[in-house]
């Protein structure tokens, strides 16, 4: 799977126990491929001392602060901008 | 923190201490050699009991020894009894 930038996308809620990358405030959480940052070792396996391979693509994904934050009263353009790996993304199509 | 209620911000400077330098080269030195890479450390500072209690670079540290006994470089034994020496060396006259 591969995703352009442009493309909605929801990061999986997922309870994966280890080393994960993904913030947890942003599991479940939908935003936007901005872009490919690139194909990196993986490290979530890097982490116990495996190779990491095959690569994995790695995307810069925008967020809408006040879809984040329950409590978030600033402006509705606040974006916050994370490096999310590939395989904890699906495709959203839903609309919010 | 990580996503949770942290409280403010201390905003405040610090000097960085002579033993959180040492540890940051350590952390160098292991790295190039091929001892220890990053995202170990990452994996291994989260895996700290007590990591709310601890400081930066105290996490640091109690993560490296935890990953060198893993990783077979020393002994729990052996960082024990070298710290023991470095203590008297310090008491001493």
């Amino acid at each position: 799977m591969t995703f352009e930038a442009g493309e909605r996308v929801r990061v999986l809620p997922s309870g994966k126990p280890g080393h994960v990358r993904t913030p947890a405030y942003l599991k479940g959480k939908v935003g936007w491929v901005e872009s490919l940052i690139g194909a990196f070792p993986n490290p979530e396996e890097l982490a116990y001392g495996h190779s990491g391979l095959p690569e994995r693509p790695l995307y810069k994904v925008g967020f809408r602060q006040i879809d984040l934050w329950d409590s978030y009263t600033g402006p509705t353009e606040d974006y916050l901008y994370a490096d999310i790996y590939e395989h904890w993304l699906e495709p959203e199509r839903g609309t919010t | 923190m990580g996503g949770s209620p942290g409280g403010p911000i201390d905003r405040g400077q610090h000097e960085v201490e002579d033993w959180e330098r040492l540890a940051d080269a350590i952390n160098g030195a292991l790295g190039a050699k091929g001892l220890q890479s990053t995202d170990e450390l990452r994996r291994a500072i989260e895996s700290l009991e007590n990591y709310r209690d601890l400081s930066y670079y105290e996490r640091w540290v109690a993560a490296t020894e935890n990953l060198l006994v893993e990783n077979g470089v020393l002994s729990s034994d052996e960082i024990d009894e070298r710290a023991a020496e470095i203590e008297q060396l310090w008491d001493g006259p």
